[in-house]
């Protein structure tokens, strides 16, 4: 057991991203420096760090208000394949049968481009939000199935055996040992579709956009690029990064906290 | 007069009549074989691998249904099963993972788990009730293992090589541990093992196995008195009896080397 105290791991976590912000702080130098000499005088091709931070301060409302409406989409997205993709795999799990008949066509989902299918989508259920929630959701939903697919499959065969000894129910089965069995599955596939989810919304907002002058990241991009507003362009694309990274760590962080008995298990 | 944890506790006898096993694809596992364990008995089966021992040892817990022959056991709510892995549910406490079996059978409630809080207590887990399996050693995990069987106070014990896995020292102190619980809770035991020694020094009784077809070769009664102290071990009757074992599996396996 490690005897760190809180303030001694914040030190050690902070030093650990020594690195990280190392690389970030060249990297804005760098981009600041080519912005400044090769681009100079083209901000519309390269607009500087000044540029871009400016027009997040010009934009500040219509920024926070798309990158709402992107994380609210997509939130929903992925919530709603989370429910559907757990509960998919769960029933393909419980025969081969089944499994055979009906997986191909969830790896068939995955290959068509989402691109392809985004417009359809749009012209079936109109230009509005549901559409892009249902993009997401379609963007997220096979690395859920997948993982949890397999996490379902692979419990330990000791154990299946103990529970076959002692309990006739495969209802009980699922619940008190498959299920929780899969959990590290579950978690990996989830972490995958986190940011998965966000880029679905913002192509979903993308096919959406030219129909609407408010909506999220994918629809202002859309505008920004109409207008050659290169800076403004710069801030979206890096709010809908750190919109896929936020969620990707809030699901990290939910999954480290739900399996941290497992580590140096035997499980 | 043995102690008991209760009547259930008691052993039951088992009886295996003309039993086989051969599995779908043509292997056959165990030829007919017939064996039977007096109540409180605590019987060993040896032999090389893939002699049909497991099989046997599924036979007698209801696992694996026979091709042919009759089996006469309690029932699934008595027998314990303990595997060579640990086999915990690391999502939960000791005292759940102790639980566990209690629950699938059916069982709730404070009894369960004033149950399972003394079958902790008898293989030396009390104080970690709350601790979770990967905070465990070794040799801890074993006994977890050990006291969730217990908990359903089986009249039979099946154990598949449980101390295969352990270190020596370690796996002494369990034989010794397991002994003592043996006859403090008097269930009928059954245990696969390799090893020669662990089985005399556990067992009434040592059942020899051969490979290709699974049958029992010899049984060796075993002589010394319980409780067995750890320097049982170090005698020259003990040695005598384990060199008689060992005889009996190599002669099987030079006849068949040779064969």
């Amino acid at each position: 057991m490690s005897t760190s105290t809180p303030s001694s791991r914040l030190r050690d976590s902070a030093l650990a991203a020594l690195p990280v912000l190392a690389v970030a702080l060249l990297g804005i130098a760098a981009w600041w420096l080519l912005s400044a000499t090769v681009y100079a005088g083209k901000g519309y091709l390269l607009p500087g760090p000044q540029e871009v931070g400016a027009a997040v301060a010009e934009n500040a409302g219509t920024l926070l208000l798309a990158t709402l409406a992107t994380l609210k989409e997509a939130t929903l997205g992925y919530l709603l394949a989370i429910v559907c993709g757990i509960a998919l795999a769960a029933v393909l799990s419980q025969s081969r049968l089944l499994e055979r008949s009906i997986y191909p066509y969830a790896v068939l989902l995955q290959t068509v481009p989402v691109v392809a299918i985004a417009p359809l989508i749009v012209l079936w259920f109109g230009y509005n939000e549901l559409s892009v929630v249902i993009i997401s959701f379609i963007m997220s939903l096979f690395p859920i199935v997948n993982n949890t697919l397999l996490g379902l499959r692979s419990t330990s065969r000791t154990l299946v055996e103990l529970f076959a000894l002692h309990s006739k129910s495969r209802v009980t089965t699922f619940w008190k040992l498959r299920l929780p069995s899969a959990l590290p599955s579950i978690m990996a596939g989830l972490r995958i579709s986190a940011g998965l989810s966000v880029i679905g919304a913002i192509v979903g907002e993308f096919i959406i956009g030219s129909g609407n002058a408010q909506g999220g990241l994918g629809v202002q991009i859309v505008f920004a690029q109409g207008r050659m507003y290169t800076a403004l362009l710069f801030a979206e694309v890096i709010a809908a990064t750190l919109l896929g990274f936020l969620f990707f760590l809030v699901v990290s962080a939910i999954g480290r906290r739900l399996l941290q008995h497992w580590h140096e298990s035997e499980a | 007069m043995r102690a008991v944890t209760s009547p259930a506790a008691r052993g039951a006898s088992v009886a295996l009549r003309g039993v086989s096993k051969t599995y779908a694809t043509g292997l056959q596992a165990l030829a007919p074989t017939d064996l039977a364990l007096a109540a409180g008995e605590f019987v060993t089966i040896v032999g090389p691998s893939g002699c049909g021992k497991s099989t046997l040892l599924r036979i007698l817990a209801g696992l694996v249904e026979p091709s042919s022959g009759t089996v006469d056991r309690p029932g699934a709510t008595a027998t314990g099963f303990v595997f060579q892995e640990a086999a915990l549910l690391p999502w939960r406490t000791v005292l759940r993972n102790a639980e566990l079996l209690m629950e699938l059978e059916g069982y709730r409630g404070p009894d369960c788990t004033a149950r399972a809080r003394e079958a902790l207590q008898l293989v030396g887990l009390a104080g970690f009730e709350a601790s979770y399996p990967h905070q465990l050693s070794g040799g801890m995990r074993m006994r977890l293992s050990l006291a969730r069987a217990l908990a359903l106070r089986p009249a039979l014990l099946l154990l598949d090589e449980p101390l295969a896995a352990v270190d020596e020292l370690t796996r002494e102190v369990l034989q010794e541990e397991l002994s003592a619980l043996w006859q403090q809770s008097g269930f009928t035991g059954a245990m696969v093992t390799h090893n020669v020694h662990e089985a005399a020094f556990l067992s009434t009784r040592i059942v020899v196995m051969s490979a290709r077809p699974g049958r029992i070769v010899e049984v060796v009664d075993v002589p010394f008195a319980f409780p067995r102290a750890p320097e049982l071990r170090a005698t020259p009757e003990f040695a005598e009896l384990t060199g008689r074992v060992t005889a009996a599996l190599r002669r099987k396996a030079v006849a068949e080397a040779t064969a």
